[in-house]
Parts: structure tokens; sequence; C-alpha cells
């Protein structure tokens, strides 16, 4: 059974990560989420759902998602080998999808007929609203207003799917609002709703549930890497928004001692300044917001702090749980990279190994840009590409003021 | 004797409903807030419901969202809240009950938070986001009970029998039911669901309950008499400011406030 693992850093019985985590939910919520618990607990012991899992991961998502050696950049970097997984081959486009189909049948167990969802850069919105066609729930995601400005074709892909999009106009309008809004529409419809969360965070158990979903992403690149490598990595690189991608990707290592884990968060414009940057490992303090405790960029009274980054999946103030307790017990590091930064990383990723990643996990790219050179060559290091870049075609033409992009977009202003 | 429990002595005396007006602390700014909590005791509400603003309100709707934001610009922070209750404190003797979302008292410490409430005769403490799970490890019910200021436990219809149960071993003075599944400021209705609900509540909380979210009519208190102890008024108070200032305010409270005269109380 693939849920049947069990590490040393897994949450108590009520979703505690040491001091983490936790279910900090109004009392409205909770009958939902103990129904949630209880229906993730019978299903991680059924085989006829693992199955049924697995097959939609197989002949819906695409999955496994293959490790590829990047034998350019490997080169041109010229210290430790590089593989990067790439989740980008996912169906829309990114590793959402796996925790939304996992997530999808529970609902389906649970009776629920229609679902909610947030999202940020729209990759979990998309994949909510391709698991809602596909099991026929209605489905209303909500999305910061500066969100839907940044990621527009990701809103017209979910209007195509049938979904509902409402922008969230209230707070910094980025991704945080979106989860306020969407626990508002959860408490006000619970009985018939069910919140399909899009990372490891919030209250118990979704930060536990997503993880386990998206552990597959590790259980691949193990097999994968032992296939091509006959021995596991060194290190692993993944970007951390709430964490679901880098939990998906650690989680299957983490009683493997010597396998190093690092996640990257956004630096943005700087990680001198709170509001410049979502690093909340530099300049985060432990608090509970949005259901769970964890470490969160806030002032002093408990405010959540604005956040940046060119990224709109990785602009959030918090971070998982569980990975907020690997920091703490040292099994996990993590480092940041700017948006300068990642930008480079996009462009020499693309253009050496002819991949184009989603500017989240080119922050992965850019932590492992930095970090490959200093490794001898006998070191193997497995970058997570969370997804493609396809979204975030208007935010890297413009970032890279490319002309012939501007002429387009103004001709087709003019034709409309 | 906390002055919950006094109060609650009164208005059975009385034979009333008692009336519990909510503001959101520092809305619009300072000085207008203090003039329309003055308002609200001046014209006899039983309670204070202050609130302490906050980025990132979960249970909150629309109205008293906004209200947060604006207060959080103009300037609003624990600190601040604390020294509007202080001002407050000198000319009032209605118990004050402190809202707040967890991380508020979490970030300023809960020793230090309760201590300020306590110097400042504060009765009781309404946090949404604090289910009694979480209380072994955050020690923030245990602590609250230490300087003798009530923790009010929040219920919904959606709590099971077994919900209440666990809510009851921590619950004092009364309990905050949440009349209908939403957010604050939406729409209730008085029905049969509502009133079984509230029975259910009393039965195995064993305490006066109290009705909010959405109330915002004479109507609905009329309807209310004889199946809850006590109402909750809050976003209709700031939808009446916006509207019409401190002068819709007075009022406003002052005919609900004559709504929950006569065989109330149960
Ligand atoms: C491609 C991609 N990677 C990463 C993330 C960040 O989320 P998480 O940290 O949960 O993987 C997102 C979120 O929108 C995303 O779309």
């Amino acid at each position: 059974m693939i849920f049947d693992f069990h590490t040393k850093y897994d949450g108590d019985g009520k979703g505690h990560f040491g001091e983490y985590g936790g279910r900090f939910a109004p009392e409205m919520l909770i009958p939902a989420l103990e129904e949630l618990e209880a229906a993730y607990k019978n299903a991680k012991k059924d085989k006829k759902f693992e199955q049924e899992f697995l097959e939609l991961l197989h002949s819906f998502a695409g999955r496994p998602t293959p490790l590829t050696f990047a034998k350019n950049l490997t080169k041109k970097l010229n210290g430790a080998k590089i593989y990067f997984k790439n989740e980008g081959l996912n169906i829309t486009g990114a590793h959402k999808i796996t925790h939304c189909l996992g997530q999808a049948l529970l609902a389906k167990k649970m009776d629920k007929k229609r679902i909610i969802a947030e999202t940020g850069a729209g990759q979990h919105g998309v994949a909510a609203a391709t698991v809602a066609a596909k099991f026929g729930f209605s489905c209303t995601v909500y999305m910061g207003e500066v969100d839907v400005a940044r990621q527009r074709p990701n809103v017209f892909w979910m209007q195509q799917l049938g979904a509902e999009v409402i922008p969230v106009k209230f707070g910094s309008r980025t991704l945080k609002d979106a989860v306020n809004a969407a626990l508002k529409d959860w408490i006000t419809n619970v009985e018939s709703t069910h919140y399909l969360l899009g990372s490891t965070v919030g209250p118990h158990p979704f930060p536990t549930i997503n993880r386990d979903f998206q552990s597959v992403v590790g259980m691949e690149v193990k097999e994968q890497i032992k296939k091509s490598e006959g021995r596991l990595p060194d290190y692993l690189i993944a970007c951390v928004g709430g964490g679901s991608n880098a939990i998906g990707l650690f989680y299957r290592f983490l009683n493997d001692g010597k396998v190093k884990m690092i996640g990257v968060e956004a630096g943005g414009r700087g990680v001198e300044k709170i509001g410049d940057h979502a690093t909340r490992f530099y300049g985060g303090e432990t608090g509970v917001v949005e259901g769970y405790k964890s470490v969160f960029l806030q002032d002093e009274y408990g405010n959540l702090a604005l956040t940046h980054s060119v990224s709109a999946g990785l602009d959030y103030p918090g971070i998982g749980p569980q990975l907020a307790y690997l920091k703490e017990q040292g099994r996990a590091d993590f480092t940041y990279a700017t948006d300068k930064e990642v930008l480079d990383a996009f462009k020499l990723l693309a253009k050496t190994e002819g991949i184009i990643c989603a500017l989240e996990s080119a922050h992965a790219v850019a932590g492992a840009i930095k970090l490959v050179p200093t490794l001898s060559k006998d070191k193997i290091v497995v970058v997570n590409l969370s997804g493609r870049g396809d979204k975030d075609i208007f935010i890297v033409a413009e970032a890279l003021k490319d002309k012939e992009w501007r002429d387009f977009i103004r001709s087709k202003v003019y034709e409309y | 004797m906390n002055a919950i429990e006094k109060k609650l002595i009164q208005l059975k005396k009385e034979n009333r409903l008692g009336l519990i007006a909510h503001a959101v602390l520092g809305y619009p700014n300072m000085e207008k807030s203090l003039e329309i909590i003055n308002s609200l005791i001046s014209n006899g509400s039983d309670f204070l419901e202050l609130q302490i603003p906050f980025s990132d309100p979960v249970a909150d709707g629309e109205t008293i969202m906004k209200a947060c934001e604006v207060a959080l610009k103009s300037g609003m922070n624990t600190d601040e809240a604390f020294e509007l209750v202080g001002n407050l404190r000198r000319a009032v003797n209605v118990p004050i009950l402190l809202m707040a979302y967890y991380n508020t008292i979490f970030r300023y410490g809960i020793k230090r938070f309760c201590k300020k409430a306590k110097d400042l005769r504060v009765s009781g403490i309404i946090v949404p986001d604090i289910p009694p799970e979480e209380e072994i490890a955050e020690k923030f019910i245990t602590t609250s009970l230490e300087y003798d200021i009530y923790p009010i436990r929040v219920v919904s219809p959606s709590s099971s029998i077994n919900r209440l149960e666990i809510n009851a071993r921590f619950a004092r003075g009364f309990v905050y039911c949440i009349s209908h599944f939403g957010v604050t400021g939406t729409k209730t209705v008085v029905d049969d669901r509502l009133t079984r609900y509230l029975q259910r509540v009393k039965q195995i909380m064993k305490l006066p309950v109290a009705v909010g979210f959405g109330l915002s009519k004479a109507e609905q208190i009329e309807a209310l008499k004889g199946v809850a102890d006590i109402v909750i008024v809050g976003s209709a108070i700031i939808k009446n400011y916006n509207e019409g200032g401190i002068k819709q305010v007075s009022s406003f409270i002052k005919s609900l406030k004559e709504s929950t005269m006569g065989k109330g109380y149960i």
C-alpha cells in the first residue's frame, strides 16, 4: 500500500509536526475537517482507492513524469550531475493535478457535489477545474485580483473547463486572500461542498493528505534514479510556496539520512525588507493563521505581511507546517532565489536543456545553479520542475522586455 | 464574581433578552470608534464585544472584514486597542468581551494579553479559531481562566453532540451560538432548525445561549424570545454607522434594546 509509509517526521494524531500544524479552525469547519480525515483514513487502507488513484495518475494525468539527466547544464556548471523531475508534463502542466485527483476521489466518497479551490498561479485552480469536469462536480475557484491579472491564461482555461472564477478583491488580493475567501465559502456551504485546498497548508488533515498524494513524486524519483544511477541522489531541490511539490519530492527520502534536501523560497526583490519577498525563513515568525501554526511573514501584532514574488505560486506569507518542522529539525535546509536570479535560471534552462519551466520551478533551478558548482562531480542532484512555463508567457515576455512580443500584443489590442 | 455572571443574574431578574453590541476597535479611527462604543453603551447595550482588527479574519463577512482593514490602516493594533479599552473603562461599567483571532493573542503573548485584559477589567475573550483540541499545547483557555477572564466558546449548527460536549468542558458564562452556516453579516432566519439547535446547545452545555451572525432586525429578536438568552449584533451596527453615522447607530441600538424587553431570558 503506497500510503502506508511512515517517517519520524510525521505528525501526531492531530496533525502537529512538533510545534507546528494543528487544526486552528473555527468550530463550524471542524465537522467537515473530521469528515475529511475519516474519509482519508478509510481510503488509505482501501486497495481499491489506491488502484483508482494510481490508475487516474497513469491513464489521465500522464504519470510517471520523466526524470531527465541534464547533460548540457551539468557540463556547463561543472559540478554535480543534475537531474530534472519534469512535473510540467502532467496534464494541466504542474504537480497540482496529483493531489487534486486524490482529493476528488475523497470528495466523491463523501458524496460532495461541489468543490471550491483557491489558486495563486492558477495551476491548482486549473487542476481543480479539471478534476471537477472529469468527476462532474460544480466548481468555484477563488483567485486574488492581482493574480487574475498576472496569470490571465489560466483564468481563461479554468472558465473553459466549466469553473466559475471569482476574483478576490480584499486584503493583498493574492493567494492568502484567495485562501481566506475559499474558507468563507466553505463555512457558508460546508454541507454540500468540499474545499479542495491546493497545498500542504491549512488545518489538519490538509497538510498530511496533500503530502501523501504528492509523495508519488518522490516515489517515482526513487525508482527512476535507481534505474539510471543505481543509487540514491545526494541532494533534492524544490521551490517552496505552501510546500506541496517540495514535500512531495522529499517525503519518500526522509528516512534516507544521507539524502540532503533544499527548499528554495521566493526572494523577490531581496530579503532585507518585509514586503519585498516571500521568504518565510528570513524574517518570518511563528504564528497561527488560516487554520495552522507555522512560520509566517507578519508584523509584531500578528497581521500577515505583504509579500512579493515574480511567481504568483510562491507569493504567500505562510509555509507548510511539516516543512517548518523539517527545517527546525535540521532535516531540510532552505535558501531563496531573487526574481532576477529566477529569470536568469529560467532562460538558462530553456537554452541549455530545452525545457520551459514555470517561474515557481525556476526558483529550484536557481538554487541548483548556485549549489551544483560547489559539489564534486560524483554527486547527484535532483531538481523538481514543478510545472511548465506556458502560463508565464506574459510575465516573462514583460520581464525580458521583448520588443516583438510587445508589438504582437499591441497589434492584438488594435484588432480588438 | 465575574461581571458576566452578575449581568446574567440581572437579565434573569429583569426577564429579558440580553443585548451584546459589537464594534471593531479603531473603526473607522480611534476617536470615532470611541464615540460609537459610547453610543452603544448609552443606548442600553448589556455587554460590549470589542473586536481587535486582524488582517485575515476568516470567520468574518465583508462588512467586518472591511472595517478591520480600515481600522488597521488607521493605525490600530493590539496596544492601541488596549489603550482604547482603557479610555472606555473610565466611564463604563458594562461587561467587556474582547474578540480576537488567535494569532493576535499568540503574538502578543498569551499571558501578557490576559494580564493586560484583566487590568482593564475585561470579562471575557472570544476567539473563533482555537478549538479545545489545541488547548493542550496552547494553554490559552487555562491562562485566561487564571486571570478570571471567561473563554467564551463559539459553536455552530454543524456542531455535533460530541463537539458540544468537548466544548462544554471549557465553556464559561454563556455559549456563543452562530446562528447559521455562514460568515458574519449574512442573513439569518429564525426557524425550527435554529430553535432545535439552540435547545441542543442549552441541554448539553448547560449555559445561557447567545445568538449571533446576521441579526439586524427587531423581528428576528422578537422571534428569538423564549429561544435564546442573549442576542449579538455586529455587522448591522457597522452598516448603520456607514449609512447614517453615530446618530443612526444610536437609534438602531435603542430600537433593538426595546425589542429585547419582556419575557426574554429563559
Ligand atoms: C508550478 C508550481 N510550482 C510550485 C507552486 C507552489 O506550490 P507548492 O509549494 O505547494 O508546490 C505552484 C503553485 O501555484 C505552482 O503552480
